[in-house]
């Protein structure tokens, strides 16, 4: 089928974007691996790991570790509050529950900023100004997301193969564990992804909960390092950038192939 | 519930009841956090100070100064501007095109292309920001790679062209969700319909435009939907990058919401901007949704 291959042309185009695409990561890499950084976009005379080394030890390195719980943390809740709920919203014929499921993903886009204010005056008095209450608001501000797109993928799994499981004698945790589950591993995959790149990335919540630098992940961290003004360490600053970035890449990577399959549910209408 | 004999279901109703419990109070609180947040946009609440314990309603004052002070309006349209290039001919129409030009390869270019499109969108936010003001910077990459070998004086776009490096940052940043979700959507047209069209001489123009384009035209609006709603609401690239600034260039709304909110402390104000943006938010979704839902 020569039709479906791209011409020499296209295949050109595309690569010339492909490098474009990448072009402004060669700053953040030349930087980062010369411990005599300063900022400039320039071949290091000395290449090295000294940035790495400074970017994974003692406050850098625990923030790594408050950013893993933290995402970890949120995507897991996510996903079985979530599982728990869209079963049973995609199998009972709750009537108007697209639109209520909507109506929240709508209500959902209220910028953070506007519900702040009440999450952090809730946190405060039930003293949850911590990892623990991170984890909990984030699940809060996902669960309309999370909910819609598992139902969305719990619809496409044939109630017929319930049936017949149900017939053999299955019970309902049978059924939903050895069926419906195994079925949307892909979409449940995308969910666990999407509510974990998210709390990883998540700057404004966590700089408002984390009391103690002990507790900033590295969002909160890597803004507050280039907060201090004067000598701006760059092979520091790019180092701890990498590392920041490489969980949500290698995530992906991880889950790559169920990714692409997973997708294919977003778009059917809800 | 009546048109329904699933045994399993039926005779498990308060399991399945007991399953939805922790979601139904989560999303009572979310309900409960919204209505507060409404609620504020009537009063002169503050963040510090004396008006951040002994506020007063003062009904529908922050409405007005919505429109008549200077601010709204002017982030509204950089909002609007924004949103325009980086979202729907930015995103969309690359994401769009990126899809049918790799559609059915299974090459290395494919796999290359897409890895390189997913970085930057699987970057965070605030480290895009730090790559993007480094690369557009004096002595940044564009300016060493092609402004000055043309023998021309540096440029600082960050201060220069701020709406634009914002716009194209943001492109970079997003175009990935585009392209995943056009490229799960032509995968899901048919290669009969393709072959047929074909068979009856339409060019790959045409192909396009009038046999694809019109089947994955749900997936057009939801795709529609998603990137205007997160593009309008999006903050932390732009806070990173200016701040809103130079002046106010580029304080769209969310950055105009964060500095009245949080900068100033005027919680009032800033719910009323956040209540004036979920307004227009859920306008523009009934307006994509409509097109979601009627058939051509």
């Amino acid at each position: 089928m020569e039709s479906t291959q791209p011409s020499r042309l296209t295949a050109i185009a595309l690569t010339f974007m492909a490098v474009i695409w990448v072009s402004p990561f060669s700053w953040l890499i030349l930087n980062a691996f010369n411990p005599l950084s300063t900022g400039q976009l320039e071949i290091p005379s000395v290449v090295g790991l000294d940035n790495f080394g400074e970017a994974i030890s003692g406050n850098a390195g625990r923030q790594f570790v408050n950013s893993m719980l933290i995402a970890a943390g949120t995507a897991t809740l996510s996903v079985v509050v979530g599982i728990s709920a869209a079963y049973p919203l995609s199998r009972l014929k709750i009537p108007g529950r697209n639109a209520f499921l909507w109506a929240l993903v709508l209500l959902r886009m209220l910028p953070a900023a506007g519900v702040l204010v009440p999450l952090y005056f809730t946190a405060q008095r039930t003293g949850l100004l911590n990892q623990l209450g991170v984890i909990i608001a984030l699940t809060i501000l996902n669960l309309p997301f999370t909910l819609l797109l598992l139902k969305n993928f719990f619809d496409t799994v044939p109630i017929e193969l319930e049936e017949a499981a149900y017939v053999e004698g299955a019970s309902l945790f049978q059924i939903v564990t050895r069926i419906v589950l195994p079925m949307s591993r892909a979409g449940i995959a995308v969910v666990w992804f999407f509510s974990f790149t998210g709390a990883w990335n998540e700057f404004l919540l966590p700089l408002i909960f984390a009391r103690v630098q002990d507790a900033f992940p590295m969002s909160v961290g890597l803004y507050a390092a280039f907060g201090q003004q004067g000598a701006i360490n760059y092979g520091f600053l790019t180092a701890f950038s990498i590392i920041y970035a490489a969980p949500a890449v290698g995530v992906y990577f991880l889950l790559r192939r169920n990714m692409n399959t997973g997708f294919a549910g977003v778009g059917v209408k809800g | 519930m009546k048109n329904q004999a699933n045994p399993w279901l039926t005779s498990n109703l308060w399991v399945l009841g007991l399953g939805m419990l922790p979601a139904i109070l989560l999303i009572g609180i979310l309900l409960y956090f919204t209505a507060w947040a409404f609620a504020f946009s009537f009063t002169d609440l503050a963040l510090v100070g004396r008006k951040s314990v002994e506020w007063s309603w003062v009904g529908l004052e922050n409405f007005e100064r919505l429109f008549t002070r200077r601010g709204f309006l002017e982030s509204l349209w950089t909002t609007v501007i924004f949103v325009f290039f980086s979202a729907i001919v930015g995103q969309s129409v690359l994401g769009f095109l990126l899809a049918a030009a790799l559609r059915g390869s299974r090459s290395m270019l494919r796999s290359v292309v897409e890895v390189c499109i997913m970085l930057g969108w699987l970057l965070p936010d605030i480290v895009a920001a730090f790559l993007w003001s480094a690369t557009t910077a004096q002595t940044g990459l564009i300016n060493q790679l092609i402004i000055t070998p043309l023998g021309l004086p540096p440029v600082n776009f960050i201060n220069d062209y701020a709406l634009p490096v914002v716009t194209i940052a943001n492109i970079w940043k997003g175009t990935a969700w585009s392209y995943l979700l056009f490229s799960a959507a032509l995968d899901s047209v048919s290669r009969e319909v393709v072959e047929a069209a074909k068979v009856d001489g339409a060019t790959p123009l045409q192909r396009i435009w009038l046999v694809q384009l019109p089947i994955i035209r749900p997936h057009i609006a939801t795709n529609m939907l998603f990137i205007t709603i997160w593009t309008f609401t999006y903050f932390p690239l732009i806070f990173a990058m200016t701040g809103g600034g130079p002046g106010r260039q580029t304080e769209t709304l969310a950055v105009f919401l964060y500095n009245q909110s949080f900068a100033r402390g005027n919680l009032g104000f800033g719910s009323a901007i956040s209540v004036a943006m979920l307004a227009i938010v859920g306008f523009l979704s009934l307006f994509y949704l409509r097109l979601l839902r009627e058939p051509k």
